[in-house]
């Protein structure tokens, strides 16, 4: 497995999507390198190390809380990790986390990209699209929602 | 300093503006348009490098995808309540609209709502003992709305627009079908049409209806709806086929993708350019006016190369007329930056908005949101009434947005659920499905009166970065909008019990500037709905212009825009500064007596 194969099972675990949809959305090799910049990579190297360790099937949605989300380090950083592939952007990291562990310079609100927003999964959670990127179609918000999600 | 002449020098670029050269244009005048902003919206390709500066934006306010020049600076909603940014507030409260200064102007970024105003709107001192008459009525303008309605191309059944005593002429229908309302309408449609909702000792039985919107739908008759607009090899504007129908895409505030919503280079793609002569980043720096007669000698601006720097040079432009379509603050804002405040005192006097507020609340059914124009419904039940004597008149739109406007969702949605809440995979799907499906929101906008004392001046201290002065703002929201505002969320209140919604209204809400009312603070936020900075009036003592917007003082001077209007109602005013800029046209076009004759010649050519 490569290292973006990696990174896109441990998101697949995160968001609850198919590896194959993150895949498809064409971002996970920008928003892989926005979280090596952001963070440096040796702190993604260990997220993935983390999750290759977890315990294949049902469980590992269970032992992700307990071995990475709980971590007082990984845990903000695999958090952003969900908000990054949901909404596109990057959220600053809270104070505690940057007071402990450093604050980099890139580490401030912002869209990754013009892509990244509009590949952003929130809005298909919601049955919806990104505002101002790919519509539905005319009278399709006339219809009951999930008619017209993928 | 170079000369030019033409027959009319419109200043502005935005709907008002463009209207009247189309028109003027194909009446065989020779046109000249100056344009503060840069031309960036005429091609397809520059429009959609706008989109994605949008798409990459982290706050995606209606601004965002319109960044100003250094030489022709804006309002930015970011900088309301800062005491930063291109307007100098000076209080007591903060006036919370912005509009854009590039070719097409506001219409770029607005939602497309075209009420026409009501008959009694005209009427309000007469009718209701408040606020100021037009000297104009309704009777006066309906042919104009008619003609405005197929200019931007509104969609609406004339059938579901009779309310209110609005009168349509005899066989008359819009030009496209009225916008399908969303599902989330259809909803709370279904659970509060025709319910009686209480206001003060009446009652009212209120309905959800789709209003008169600038946005593409199925046309009626031979009507063409016009898309997205390009140039060609040549330079020559020219309509393409892309955004003929409103595509859903729940953007219309900041920016249209397809261009399916009406903006003001649609019309200008349509003048006869024969006759018209654009000139973009030209900042009108000063009105040039004849001591003894008071006519209007040029207009002196200052262009820009490149929008990214200080640097300009200066011209003056002439002509025989001229029509300042700049916008309510910058036309009186260049009236006043030439010392020419009007023999009545009244330039830049009596600025209104529609001060609106926010009501929102989870449904109990999913319905959908985020998805479909921004809005597709409105409450039109209390835009008018024996009330108005009381307090202000108001109208809700209903969002199709869910809760992006109030709290930032669904971002601010997915923040909670995921940081707060500590969801991840699975459960935290499942939660924002539930979360982001059911949110509602209601926009009240409340009607506001001409008041004297609500102003836009300039003062010798504030200067922008080509050394022209910046708008200062005094702005008070006196009690009888405040009581206007209190009825209105009296109102939501009891729609959101009848449809089962439970009221959220004021958790996790976005920063907005407050007003107190008998010891309530009201979160509100401006439309855009600027107006009344030069009134038209019967007096010249009383107003600044007469009806057909001619400026009593400088008779070969029209001031075009909402500016002019005495008196607002509940209707946004994009549709009726429009129909008034075509009044404007045919006016002009009068003081031409051979200007048909040159139209049928050049007809013919």
């Amino acid at each position: 497995m490569t290292r973006l194969e990696q990174f896109i099972a441990f998101s697949a675990l995160l968001t609850g999507e198919e590896a194959v949809a993150l895949s498809g959305t064409g971002v996970a090799a920008e928003l892989l390198a926005a979280l090596d910049e952001i963070t440096g990579a040796a702190l993604t190297d260990e997220l993935l190390a983390r999750f290759a360790a977890l315990p294949a099937g049902m469980q590992a949605e269970q032992a992700a809380g307990d071995s990475i989300m709980a971590d007082p380090r990984l845990g903000p950083v695999a958090r952003n990790v969900i908000l990054l592939w949901l909404t596109g952007s990057w959220t600053q990291l809270p104070d505690a986390w940057r007071d402990s562990f450093g604050a980099s310079p890139s580490d401030r609100n912002h869209v990754i990209s013009a892509q990244s927003y509009q590949a952003g999964l929130q809005w298909t959670i919601a049955g919806a699209h990104p505002s101002g990127a790919l519509q539905q179609g005319y009278g399709a918000w006339a219809m009951a929602p999930g008619s017209t999600a993928p | 300093m170079t000369a030019t002449s033409h027959d009319v020098v419109i200043v502005g670029g935005g709907v008002a503006g463009s209207l009247i050269a189309k028109r003027l244009s194909h009446a065989g005048l020779k046109v000249l348009m100056l344009e503060a902003g840069p031309e960036s919206t005429r091609s397809f390709a520059d429009y959609n490098a706008h989109l994605d500066r949008f798409y990459a934006a982290s706050a995606k306010g209606a601004e965002s995808p319109w960044p100003p020049a250094v030489g022709a600076p804006q309002p930015d909603g970011g900088d309301i309540g800062t005491g930063k940014g291109y307007f100098v507030q000076r209080g007591p409260n903060q006036y919370g609209s912005t509009y854009t200064r590039t070719l097409g102007g506001s219409t770029l970024h607005w939602l497309g709502v075209s009420l026409r105003m009501l008959p009694e709107d005209f009427e309000l001192q007469t009718r209701c003992g408040v606020g100021l008459d037009w000297p104009i009525g309704y009777s006066t303008l309906s042919p104009y709305y008619d003609q405005a309605e197929h200019e931007m191309g509104v969609s609406a059944d004339v059938a579901q627009q009779q309310y209110h005593g609005l009168s349509f002429t005899p066989g008359y229908d819009y030009p496209m079908r009225h916008i399908p309302q969303s599902y989330s309408d259809r909803v709370l449609a279904a659970a509060v049409d025709g319910t009686r909702i209480a206001l003060g000792d009446t009652s009212v039985a209120v309905r959800v209806r789709p209003y008169p919107a600038a946005r593409n739908s199925i046309p009626r008759h031979s009507y063409q709806p016009r898309g997205a607009i390009d140039l060609d090899r040549r330079g020559n504007p020219y309509l393409l086929t892309i955004g003929e129908r409103c595509e859903g895409n729940t953007a219309c505030t900041p920016i249209c993708p397809v261009q399916a919503k009406y903006h003001a280079g649609k019309t200008l793609v349509e003048a006869d350019w024969r006759h018209l002569e654009l000139r973009t980043r030209a900042v009108a720096s000063r009105v040039l006016v004849d001591p003894a007669s008071g006519e209007v000698q040029g207009i002196r601006y200052q262009r820009y190369e490149r929008p990214d720097a200080p640097n300009f040079v200066e011209q003056t432009a002439t002509g025989r007329y001229y029509v300042l379509a700049a916008h309510a603050v910058e036309n009186a804002r260049l009236l006043l930056a030439s010392d020419l405040p009007g023999r009545s005192g009244l330039v830049g006097r009596h600025l209104m908005d529609h001060p609106a507020l926010y009501a929102w609340g989870r449904s109990p059914l999913a319905v959908g949101p985020f998805r479909g124009p921004q809005s597709s419904s409105g409450i039109e039940e209390f835009r008018a009434g024996a009330f108005r004597a009381q307090h202000a008149a108001f109208r809700f739109d209903i969002g199709n947005d869910g809760w992006r406007a109030t709290t930032g969702a669904p971002d601010t949605t997915v923040a909670q659920a995921v940081l707060q809440q500590g969801l991840i995979g699975q459960s935290l799907r499942h939660r924002l499905r539930e979360q982001l499906g059911n949110q509602v929101r209601f926009s009240l906008a409340v009607e506001q009166l001409a008041d004297a004392t609500n102003r836009v001046s300039i003062d010798p201290a504030y200067r922008d970065a080509f050394g022209n002065p910046r708008p200062v703002i005094d702005y008070r929201i006196t009690d009888y909008t405040l009581a206007g505002m209190a009825a209105a969320l009296q109102v939501a209140r009891q729609i959101f019990a009848r449809a089962g919604i439970t009221d959220c209204t004021g958790q996790d809400e976005l920063s907005f500037p407050t007003v107190n009312y008998q010891g309530r603070n009201f979160a509100y936020h401006g439309m855009g709905h600027f107006a009344g900075t030069h009134l038209m009036g019967a007096d010249p003592r009383q107003s600044v212009v007469d009806s057909h917007q001619r400026s009593w003082d400088h008779r070969n001077l029209y001031l075009a825009g909402a500016g002019s209007f005495p008196s607002m109602g509940t209707s946004n005013p994009t549709l009726t500064l429009a129909a008034l800029a075509l009044r404007i046209a045919d006016d002009l076009i009068a003081q031409f007596p051979n200007a048909a004759g040159a139209a049928a010649q050049c007809g013919g050519l």
